[in-house]
């Protein structure tokens, strides 16, 4: 069941430079293609933290910004907008290939 | 190189592509160094075609007055499995989208474009567009004169023209030459409508303001008739009053169909003919030597005499019944008897409309140089043409696309859906346009049905930007989002055709993502319902009004 | 904010905001918004040494028509100057327009401008710049085949 619904939950998301990919800032600070690797910001003051900090790494990326997201009871976490949903996980049809979807 | 019949790239044409690659390639490097602010690059990139979409970016290649030679058809299929994921999309403006491509491979991308003389120049960014003409230009049996000539003309005016490269928004020019205007000219920002005037003269009425999009609108006349040899005059005239006094405050408002709309047809015809008057004569007038240049080269190819009766084709149109429907459908008349001229429907049921994967990409090529003159047309309907192809090799042709999937007997029938790109893959979108095409064509998939309902044009667009044309479907189709949930807004009786050109009424409510199919299917029964014979669903729409199927969508959808 | 020229050194007046100059038209060197009318200095153009247009930002292309009336319909030969948002990958353009000078803050822009008349031997429109077009150079080609 999903929690958080009203948007205090969010990661930083932008697509990178060099490819157009969509990628998320880690714990790390690192971007990531890995949706689930994301580092997840508490609140709003976390939040703006989190977006400070992925501008700060924005060499190599394009535009930063936060995704709100809801967070499941197990710590797994989606996006709230459909839109971020599809960004995170591709397609939602079967394109003529095979493999273009996200994960492949 | 195998002889094409359209405009052939000499080294002018050659040299000016290579180095607007060697330029971009430079930009981009200066992009990846950080040398230039992505602010800075942007307008950089789409006008080399490269468009950031949600997952990646799009590159939009152009393919001038929809026209494709088999070379550059297997070239498209190369750069798409290279540095793509296999496939790609055709457009309602006959481009070509490849939805994967890196930036730092699309230099190279462009050089490999360039060796077939193909590009992407222009394609996105607030400068002229690639010019669209009819589909069937140089073969249909109701032409003038081929727009085509027309497209190049003004494609080479406008590309890489200094004074308009930074308008105040995009900018679409279509070009129809015949009285039955495939290219929708009058939802353009500025249509050109070849005629022949009393005095045997071919000109162009000039067409200004068209556009769909957030707020639609018909274009307006402003000349009746412009002697041919002045286009690029006139052209000149309009964008330069379009680029001076066009709204730059609102990027809502900046196309230029506000323009006209906030000054009035009667001042904006005044500033155009002022500017027009002033520039007259000068070196934008066009010789006969240099029209009739370019339109040799569209000289249709010397077709040799081939039966116009086949027997084999009658015997095999009585025996085969997807055969027969496919004939009815798919093919239409060419101005040369013994030849047709085949759409090969891109719209198999329940796939993506108009996606075309690299092997079908080289089927359709192959099909071309067997059968077809070595020629391949894009439609604006996202869907592929022949446009001359023998009466007698029919049957063949029809294999050949079996084996493709591209024979589907559905062309300008109801599962001859024209879906824009929407949520799946556009970052402007509200809500998905391919699922919902997806359902709609599967469920009627059964090709009898089709045929007895008749025409029908379905139009989706996943945003009000409506690059899905679906003001003028006859049944209109836009994906709207609602507090996160999408919702579908359908309209009714739009028309792009036989010159008419109509905007759709909204019907009544947005309905669920999952009542969409079902409130089409009530479309369709009321029309069934209510048709009088040779009545086409657009007509009964026409002729009865909204009310009755407002009823039945609105009873059993809630 | 460094000025560039490709051959004689810049003007060194000062350009009037074309309200002031209006008052002023005798003054040699005026500065246009994107929005001023080119066409009412058309009595004064003899005595102009220095116009100068303006780029907000580099992607409002008004100055470009006011760049291409002056030179070629109104016949202004004194120096023509772009600033504001002035960027090096535009220079193609705006030479082609007709402006010779350039006020811009961009790294390299120098360096640019140099090579800017190289980067495109093919044109295909008619301007001021008097480059003959490829339709042009088609049209007198000894025994051209298209």
């Amino acid at each position: 069941m999903a929690k958080n619904l009203n948007g205090d939950l969010s990661i930083a998301s932008a697509n990178r430079l060099v490819d157009g990919v969509v990628v998320f800032l880690d714990d790390a600070g690192q971007w990531t293609e890995r949706f689930e690797r994301a580092a997840l910001a508490r609140g709003e003051r976390q939040g703006e933290i989190l977006l400070e900090r992925a501008r700060a790494e924005a060499f190599g990326v394009i535009d930063p910004y936060l995704v709100a997201v809801s967070e499941d009871d197990d710590g797994t976490f989606e996006p709230l907008s459909l839109r971020e949903r599809i960004r995170a996980s591709g397609l939602t049809f079967n394109a003529i290939a095979a493999d273009a979807v996200r994960y492949a | 190189m195998p002889d094409t019949h359209f405009y052939r790239y000499d080294s002018y044409d050659r040299t000016l592509v290579a180095e607007r690659v060697e330029q971009f390639r430079d930009q981009v490097r200066r992009r990846l160094t950080g040398e230039l602010t992505e602010e800075q690059f942007k307008p950089l990139r789409l006008t080399n075609g490269l468009y950031l979409q949600l997952h990646a970016y799009m590159l939009r290649i152009a393919i001038p007055y929809g026209t494709l030679s088999s070379r550059q058809l297997r070239k498209l299929a190369d750069i798409a499995r290279k540095y793509d994921r296999g496939y790609g999309h055709f457009t309602t403006r006959q481009n070509l989208q490849l939805n994967w491509i890196k930036l730092e491979d699309a230099p190279d991308a462009l050089a490999e474009l360039a060796e077939v003389d193909m590009h992407a120049m222009q394609t996105s960014g607030n400068v002229i567009r690639n010019v669209t003409a009819d589909h069937f230009a140089g073969a249909a049996v109701d032409e003038i004169e081929d727009p085509r000539i027309w497209c190049e003309i003004v494609r080479q005016w406008s590309t890489l023209h200094p004074e308009f490269s930074f308008l105040p928004r995009k900018f679409k020019i279509a070009v129809t030459g015949s009285p039955n205007d495939r290219a929708a000219v009058r939802v353009h920002d500025i249509g050109l409508r070849l005629w022949r005037n009393p005095a045997g003269e071919v000109g162009f009425e000039v067409i200004v303001g068209g556009g769909l999009g957030r707020t639609p609108m018909i274009g307006k006349t402003v000349r009746e008739f412009l002697p041919r040899n002045e286009l690029l005059a006139y052209l000149e005239a309009v964008l330069r009053v379009y680029n001076r006094y066009g709204r730059r405050d609102n990027l809502y408002k900046a196309r230029i169909k506000i323009l006209v709309h906030e000054i009035g047809v009667e001042r904006m015809r005044e500033e155009v003919e002022a500017e027009y008057e002033a520039a007259k004569g000068g070196p934008l007038g066009l010789p006969d030597e240099t029209i009739e240049a370019i339109a040799r080269q569209f000289a249709p190819p010397g077709l040799p005499e081939r039966p116009a009766i086949v027997p084999a084709v009658e015997a095999l149109r009585l025996e085969d019944r997807d055969f027969a429907l496919w004939l009815k459908a798919n093919v239409s008349p060419h101005r040369k008897p013994g030849y047709a001229i085949v759409t090969a429907s891109l719209k198999p049921a329940g796939a993506p409309p108009g996606d075309a994967s690299a092997a079908q990409m080289e089927g359709v090529a192959d099909v071309a140089d067997a059968y077809g003159q070595g020629e391949i047309r894009v439609s604006h309907e996202q869907n592929l043409v022949f446009p001359h192809v023998a009466i007698a090799d029919l049957p063949a042709v029809w294999r050949a696309l079996t084996v493709l999937g591209f024979a589907e007997a559905n062309v300008g029938k109801i599962t001859d859906i024209i879906a824009c790109p929407g949520l799946d893959y556009c970052a402007l979108a509200n809500a998905r346009s391919i699922p919902v095409a997806q359902r709609i064509s599967t469920h009627f998939a059964e090709l009898a049905r089709q045929h007895d309902i008749g025409d029908l044009k379905i139009k989706i667009s996943g945003c009000i930007n409506a690059c899905g044309h679906h003001h003028v479907g006859h049944i209109g189709i836009l994906g709207v989002d609602k507090n996160g949930v999408e919702l579908y807004q359908i309209s009714l009786g739009g028309d792009v055709d036989f010159g008419k050109t109509a905007l759709g009424a909204i019907l009544g409510p947005a309905v669920d993502a999952d009542k969409v199919v079902e409130a089409v299917d009530a479309l369709v029964a009321t029309y069934l319902d209510t048709r009088e014979p040779g009545e086409r669903f657009v007509d009964t729409c026409r002729r009865i009004g909204a009310k009755p199927f407002k009823d039945r969508v609105y009873g059993t959808v809630h | 904010m460094a000025l560039f020229t490709e051959a004689a050194t810049p003007s060194v007046l000062i350009a009037l905001p074309y309200a002031d100059w209006r008052l002023r038209p005798q003054w040699p060197a005026v500065a246009l918004a994107n929005t001023d009318p080119v066409e009412k200095l058309a009595p004064h153009l003899g005595e102009l040494r220095l116009i100068t247009l303006h780029f907000p930002k580099f992607s409002d292309g008004r100055a470009y028509s006011q760049a291409r009336l002056l030179r070629g319909r109104l016949g202004y030969e004194g120096e023509l100057r772009a600033v504001g948002n002035v960027l090096q990958d535009q220079l193609p353009f705006m030479l082609r327009c007709g402006f010779d000078a350039f006020e811009s803050e961009q790294k390299g822009f120098g360096e640019a401008l140099a090579k800017a008349r190289t980067l495109f031997s093919v044109v295909y429109q008619p301007t001021e710049d008097g480059r003959a077009t490829a339709s042009l150079l088609r049209r007198t080609q000894d025994g051209a085949a298209l």
